[in-house]
């Protein structure tokens, strides 16, 4: 048979579209699974197994480009690749984006080729997923038909989906709802959000260290004490604010339960405010910028402190500490911002933290009180914690109170500021 | 950045709702296995920096360098359809030699930008449509190459196209059609090999072989991929009608042109082992076990061989099926079905995955296995779709006449059975 000339361009043409091929290997796929930490319910530990071949094609494995990938290759891109790949997955408990951590590599052998094994943790610090999203977008603008096989094993049940670029996002039921956990992880987020909180303890500290003292209004009658206080106050940097001499003077409380129940008096005071607009806050009601909160929280222990110096109120102390609660609770508020939570969820880790806070703080007076009723006595206590640990408080709060409301850096000062 | 969009939430959610149903559905009856392909593969960390993991193309191989010229020119124009065409027919054309499917996406991903244009190109469509073949996606193919030809009836390409898709589907009279429009549009070359192909099918087998004969040597400006196609068709031919030492001589012609071509190892150890030739297949594939094709031919002939590595090989081929199976690829159901019947001795499974298969794709093998797993679970009503089908194409194979001949024995044998205790069973 004759052929035309212009065959070659026919072949050309039909290149394309030969013979029905069969296909060597199964299309691009990834395996992720995440199990639930037994120890740490907040985390999940996930192992992520790409193809060294796909990792190639995106990010290039293979550096000298000779066709064959080293495990030298691939350690040396690690970096590379857990920022290319856990850049494009994301793990939300609840709702609430999780962090990712990578925390190893290896490799692993598949049917089709061997491919690299991402270790990372993904910490959900906000809550205790029941349920987990994950939006997998690994491949998606380089080959449509990669897919991500998801296998969740979560308290001894496996929950499972195909993901790729058409279908993103699975939500899977990981546990049951536990919200006694959940409260009990948010009460140890509120013990340590006091106690890591120097701002809150300064303003506590303010308000207990003259619970264990009377204050009496100086009388003729004792000279020796009002030179005492005259000297303290004249050394003091309020001096001008004192017109003509101490008109105080601090004596020791007689039996320590008296004391014990004004302290209990300020703290629940305290907690009452607060909670109320910790729950405001958080539930979204109430809004104040966090500018505004944090130069507020400064200012009353300056103000707390600054009683002690040269006081103002002393026999409610508890109303003191009632009206500053509402605004320390604003602040407590911003360590759950962005809590998003279901109903049920939500009562538990707003309650729970409120718990957690309550302890940390009652924690707090429980040990400090009865060291300083013992103390009481002292000149070392009266003149020089009082007194001097007053004014320094004054001192750091002012700082913070600058720093905050005017938003400007003090050197030194950010080290004191609570995270 | 992210894919999804606000207003398809809903569409999303039930597109979830599908997945979890299918995952739910697939892993419903196979929950130990699952378990099995987690514990399987444990990681581990290699011995010393040069120990070499995976061989990916490397940059010396042509068609790498070509794949980087023409990316780089896309680059610079991201936006010329033309550009992306040409670079995702590299991808293809490398997918379908190597048998790497992962080009298949990595091409569709450089169209799909042109493709979510209200009026796509016609060389895009032309292009998907192609890449759908490819992956099996017979039925979409069809649809898209049918409006490719509306807004372009003298596409020689959408017209081959469409024939082979018609051809896998047993769809006689599209097939025929298209070949006819083929050889309008294209010359007598292209419309004579598509009418061979077809009429091979319909009972002329040996006027098609004669009609390939004609050219077999398309002279020497013929690209060997060519050659390698029509060689291989008329071994095909030859197998169908019984000529083992005609298809041999075809097979070794068309290797000699193509010798890595999986397509080709795959049809050439079907027929050796159709021949009672396990080690010549255990020769032809010998270490390219990689290919999951190749790799199912050795298992088989592995087995026929009674090899001591038979047991572990076949178990590491159901774990490759099992890996398809969770992405959700159904593409090697036929293989498949033929691993069940003949490794797994599960005709009922078997017969299961030929009728799942038999609705996309109905080639003469596809009605081998169909027939056969029909035979071993004794079902010979179920293989009725397929007789009827024979008996509407008149498909002459030598393998398969004997099956159609002993199914329909065992019909009437069930049916003198069944007329005795019919009125006691219906109640």
């Amino acid at each position: 048979m004759r052929l035309p000339r212009s065959l070659a361009v026919v072949f050309a043409l039909f290149l394309g579209v030969l013979p029905l091929s069969v296909l060597a290997h199964k299309e691009s796929d990834a395996y992720l699974s995440l199990h639930s930490d037994s120890a740490d319910h907040h985390r999940l530990n996930g192992q992520w197994d790409i193809a060294l071949r796909d990792l190639d094609f995106a990010i290039g494995i293979d550096a000298n480009h000779d066709g064959a990938i080293t495990w030298g290759e691939v350690q040396a891109r690690r970096a590379a690749i857990e920022q290319y790949a856990l850049g494009r997955l994301t793990i939300k408990g609840d709702g609430l984006t999780c962090t990712m951590q990578p925390t190893g590599q290896k490799i692993d052998a598949h049917t089709d080729g061997a491919y690299d094994v991402i270790f990372f943790d993904a910490i959900c610090d906000k809550n205790i997923p029941s349920k987990l999203t994950i939006v997998y977008n690994l491949m998606y603008d380089l080959d449509p038909y990669h897919r991500g096989i998801v296998t969740i094993h979560a308290d001894g049940k496996v929950a499972g989906a195909v993901l790729g670029p058409e279908h993103p996002v699975a939500t899977l039921d990981m546990r049951d709802p536990d919200r006694w956990g959940e409260f009990k992880s948010f009460l140890v987020d509120g013990i340590w959000h006091i106690w890591t909180g120097l701002d809150h303890i300064l303003f506590l500290l303010s308000l207990l260290l003259p619970a264990v003292l009377i204050r009496r209004r100086n009388g003729p009658l004792q000279p020796g004490l009002r030179g005492t206080a005259a000297l303290a106050d004249g050394s003091g940097t309020l001096m001008a604010l004192v017109p003509s001499g101490p008109r105080y003077r601090w004596e020791p409380v007689e039996s320590f339960w008296p004391a014990f129940l004004e302290v209990i008096k300020i703290v629940s005071a305290f907690s009452l405010s607060h909670s109320i607009t910790l729950s405001l806050a958080v539930l979204g009601i109430v809004h104040v910028p966090s500018r505004l909160v944090e130069s507020g929280i400064a200012l009353s222990v300056m103000v707390a402190a600054m009683n002690n110096v040269y006081p103002l109120v002393h026999k409610r102390l508890w109303l003191v500490a009632f009206s500053f609660g509402f605004i320390h609770g604003l602040g407590f508020a911003s360590a759950l911002s962005g809590l998003d939570l279901p109903a049920g969820a939500m009562a538990a880790s707003l309650g729970g933290f409120s718990c957690g806070v309550e302890i940390g703080q009652e924690a707090i007076v429980l040990a400090l009180l009865p060291l300083i009723f013992l103390a009481r006595r002292t000149v070392f206590y009266q003149r020089t914690v009082l007194r001097w640990g007053s004014l320094l408080i004054v001192f750091v709060a002012g700082g913070w109170f600058v720093q905050r409301a005017f938003n400007v850096l003090i050197p030194g000062f950010s080290k004191l500021l609570p995270s | 950045m992210n894919p999804i969009r606000e207003g398809s939430l809903d569409e999303a959610r039930q597109g979830i709702r599908r997945v979890v149903l299918r995952l739910f559905l697939c892993l419903l009856p196979l929950p130990v296995t699952v378990s099995a392909q987690t514990d399987r593969a444990i990681p581990y960390i290699p011995r010393d920096a040069s120990v070499v993991l995976q061989h990916v193309p490397p940059a010396t191989d042509p068609r790498v360098r070509a794949f980087d010229l023409l990316r780089a020119d896309f680059d610079r124009h991201p936006r010329d359809s033309i550009k992306a065409v040409a670079l995702a027919k590299a991808y293809v054309n490398y997918g379908r030699s190597t048998g790497d499917a992962r080009f298949l996406g990595r091409a569709m991903a450089v169209i799909d930008p042109f493709m979510k244009q209200p009026a796509p190109p016609i060389p895009v469509l032309l292009m998907h449509a192609t890449i759908q073949q490819s992956r099996h996606f017979f039925e979409a193919s069809r649809q898209e190459l049918a409006h490719i030809l509306k807004l372009d009836p003298d596409s020689g390409q959408a017209w081959l196209t469409l024939a082979t898709v018609a051809m896998v589907q047993g769809d006689v009279d599209l097939a025929n059609k298209a070949c006819v429009q083929l050889a309008n549009n294209a010359g007598n070359f292209m419309g004579m090999v598509c009418s061979a192909s077809l009429r091979s099918l319909t009972g002329h087998g040996k006027q098609a072989y004669v009609m390939l004969s004609m050219v077999e040597d398309p002279g020497p400006k013929a690209p060997p991929a060519i050659k390698a196609w029509i060689e291989g068709l008329m071994a095909d031919i030859a197998v169908r009608l019984g000529e083992p030492a005609v298809a041999e001589t075809h097979f070794k012609k068309a290797l000699q042109e193509t010798p890595d071509d999986n397509f080709l190892l795959a049809d050439y150890g079907d027929f050796l082992l159709g021949q009672k030739r396990p080690q010549a297949v255990v020769d032809l594939i010998g270490n390219n076990t990689s290919s999951d094709t190749s790799f199912l031919r050795l298992v088989l002939a592995e087995s026929m061989l009674g090899s001591p590595r038979a047991a572990a090989d076949a178990e590491e081929m159901s774990q490759r099926f099992l890996a398809m199976d969770r992405r959700g690829s159904h593409v090697y159901r036929r293989e498949q079905a033929g691993f069940v019947l003949q490794i797994g001795h599960e005709p009922q499974r078997a017969l299961a995955l030929a009728t799942q298969n038999w609705t996309v794709q109905r080639a003469p093998k596809d009605v081998l296995v169909y027939l056969q797993a029909a035979l071993a679970a004794h079902d010979p009503a179920a293989a009725r779709p397929v007789l009827d089908f024979l008996a509407r194409t008149h498909l002459d194979d030598v393998r398969i006449q004997p099956l159609v001949v002993q199914l329909n024995a065992a019909t009437a044998d069930v049916g003198t059975r069944a007329t005795a205790p019919a009125s006691e069973s219906v109640r």
